[in-house]
């Protein structure tokens, strides 16, 4: 790893169902040992700052004051999330190449890459339009 | 009874809210954000959160796919995360009620963060790993 390059974070966001539906066991054992070497290696590199899988089930809070909410909608649907990792990489054509490389991509799960932000989009938007105003 | 606290991901999905709304509505509604998430760090209850870019890719199905969003102006889109440590589920749900953004249109899913990936506890359970793997190598923090 490049002491020189500054890193940047990127969300990573697993989507899919079960990767593991209908597998043989043979296969799944050696998918599995895929995704942990796939894992340690990106961690061995100081690529992970967090990561973690998150449970199939949840709640949704929406609407005026948060009144409503209901359990989690899409947790087992093929848009549902079921895990994250945030990643350090030099640019988005490297998160890319990393989400590229994911195992479980060959079994249907999708791998949403997303640059962290520290500061909100919107608040830079309004920001910038008040600014104009001003002058 | 127990105190120890679980993890909880609250993701606010929506990247539109602010539409037609005047900068300084906006401006409001995010100030108020950001002193609800200074709020709940100082009270141990979130040790973390980031807005996210309206853009990035997906990379999908076996030919390894990549494409654009669409991110921008979605309901759908997820536009930030906070990482929250909680007594129980309830707790974690009255603090998304919170969220300042709800009152705009901003959905926000509460998830529990798993200490195992539910496909390795199903074959641990299944008998599927082997046992010379060690388990802590999967979770990851």
């Amino acid at each position: 790893m490049s002491e020189t390059k500054p890193m940047s974070e990127y969300l990573l966001l697993f989507r899919g169902k079960d990767w593991d539906e209908g597998l043989p066991q043979d296969e799944l054992q050696r998918l599995l040992d895929e995704v942990i070497a796939w894992h340690d290696d990106l961690a061995k590199r100081g690529r992970i700052k967090a990561g973690q899988p998150l449970e199939r089930r949840g709640k949704v809070v929406s609407g005026e004051k948060g009144r409503g909410v209901t359990d989690g909608p899409f947790v087992e649907s093929k848009e549902g999330i079921g895990g994250y990792l945030i990643l350090l990489a030099g640019s988005e054509e490297e998160a890319v190449a990393i989400a590229k490389s994911s195992p479980t991509l060959f079994y249907g799960t999708t791998v949403e890459v997303r640059p962290l932000l520290n500061e909100c989009p919107c608040f830079v938007r309004a920001r910038r339009k008040l600014t104009f105003a001003s002058v | 009874m127990s105190t120890e606290k679980v993890d909880y991901l609250l993701l606010f999905r929506g990247t539109n809210w602010d539409k037609g709304m005047s900068p300084e509505q906006i401006q409001k509604v995010v100030t108020n954000w950001y002193a609800w998430f200074d709020r709940l760090k100082r009270e141990g209850r979130c040790s973390g959160g980031h807005p996210l870019q309206s853009s990035g890719k997906i990379v999908s199905g076996k030919g390894r796919t990549v494409s654009d969003g669409p991110f921008a102006e979605s309901k759908e889109t997820i536009g930030g995360y906070f990482y929250l440590h909680v007594a129980d589920e309830a707790e974690a749900v009255s603090i998304a009620q919170l969220c300042p953004g709800l009152d705009y249109g901003v959905v926000v899913e509460v998830r529990p963060v798993a200490e195992m990936c539910a496909v390795r506890e199903r074959a641990v359970n299944g008998g599927v790993m082997a046992k010379e793997i060690p388990l802590e190598t999967a979770g990851s923090r």
